[in-house]
């Protein structure tokens, strides 16, 4: 008791005034408007696929799209989230991005059953989950580092969420920049090598978010 | 008594401007706040105590992260049960250690006195050895004595005796391997 007395008479000391951390719905709007603005700079630099407009009238299309722009919301939320040590407060928030990834899933399962008959593959293969790498880079290592500055308790679980996060920025960017309609080419090299990164994350979270 | 939530919450508010009097009040109050959960958890008061310091410091670490607009218990045992499991962890991974190092020991030992090689075949070996290990051998296999009977004749504790042993019987295999 005499140490823990003098242990907190040493932090009490310690004590000066301080700027407390952004409440966790400010971080989150500062985490996705910096990563919408990237992928702006992104489509603006590449351009978008020429043939947009037809595409868009895909309801298949129009759907993967919205639900991976939802698996990057709620990516953001849940990395603001997962940085504070209550989660602030709002736990069921936290596991948005799972139950999303899980009906993106569905989709594209549905997606495939109704491409008949199948869209060619592309000539091209691992190029794309190369190119959804480099572009996610910078957004993962600066969610990362962002995440450091505050008090991560499940830090596998914001690993993950944070590399799930960056790499939906770099899958939509070449969703919406690379003319391919291939069903099984976009499951196989953009989304299950995302899936990949999520595990990769739960390492990678131990590694730099465990304080 | 356990202190009101509110009263948490303000000290907290008013240490996060720099009140050091407030601030220490605050760390007492959690310190009396999360003792009946740890003490549930933990197995003896000495871990309690390491952990409740371990907690403490985390709480400083983080206190730029509490939202004065919430409640200050909740924040507090999330970090508390962080630091909880950390601690459980190391603690049983030490255990499971210790215990293979007892049953490698139980072989190794098994390995030496059922050898043909006895005490005065390896003498000149163990006396190379650093000295409170060659001590701990010559008293268990010249004298004969236990584990416990050497850990009281030399004030060691008697795991430390079986741990020294072990490490001893580990570079004797190295140096008696053919």
């Amino acid at each position: 008791m005499a140490n823990l007395d003098e242990l907190i008479d040493g932090l009490a000391r310690e004590a000066v005034a301080l700027k407390p951390a952004p409440q966790p719905f400010k971080l989150w709007l500062y985490l996705l408007l910096a990563a919408l603005l990237y992928l702006a700079v992104c489509l603006g630099v590449s351009g978008l696929r020429p043939d947009a407009a037809q595409a868009w009238q895909q309801p298949w299309l129009r759907a993967e799209i919205g639900l991976l722009f939802m698996i990057l919301l709620s990516g953001t939320l849940s990395a603001a989230l997962l940085s504070f040590p209550d989660l602030g407060q709002h736990r069921a928030l936290v596991r948005l991005p799972a139950w999303l990834c899980a009906g993106f899933g569905v989709l594209l399962y549905f997606s495939w059953r109704s491409q008949l008959p199948p869209a060619p593959l592309p000539a091209h293969d691992y190029q794309c989950t190369l190119c959804i790498t480099l572009v996610a880079l910078a957004p993962a290592s600066s969610m990362l580092w962002i995440m450091r500055q505050y008090a991560c308790t499940h830090y596998r679980a914001a690993g993950s969420i944070a590399l799930l996060s960056a790499f939906s920025i770099g899958a939509l960017w070449l969703r919406l920049h690379e003319v391919n309609n291939s069903i099984v080419h976009v499951l196989q090299w953009h989304y299950l090598p995302m899936l990949a990164v999520g595990l990769i994350g739960l390492c990678l979270g131990r590694a730099l978010l465990k304080w | 008594m356990k202190p009101r939530a509110p009263e948490l919450e303000m000290l907290m508010t008013l240490a996060q401007g720099g009140d050091q009097r407030a601030y220490a009040q605050l760390l007492r109050q959690t310190a009396r706040l999360l003792r009946p959960f740890l003490a549930r958890q933990l197995p003896s008061n000495s871990a309690l105590d390491d952990l409740m310091q371990e907690i403490l410091i985390s709480i400083h670490k983080a206190r730029h992260t509490y939202d004065a607009s919430r409640a200050y218990a909740p924040w507090a045992y999330a970090i508390a049960r962080f630091r909880l499991l950390d601690f459980l962890r190391a603690h049983y991974a030490d255990q499971l250690v210790h215990a293979e190092e007892w049953s490698e020991e139980i072989h190794s030992a098994a390995d030496v006195t059922e050898s043909a090689l006895d005490y005065e075949s390896i003498e000149q070996e163990i006396q190379k050895l650093p000295e409170k290990q060659s001590t701990i051998l010559r008293l268990m296999h010249h004298q004969g004595l236990t584990a416990k009977q050497v850990a009281e004749h030399t004030g060691m504790n008697e795991s430390a005796v079986k741990v020294a042993a072990h490490r001893a019987y580990k570079i004797l295999r190295k140096i008696l391997k053919p």
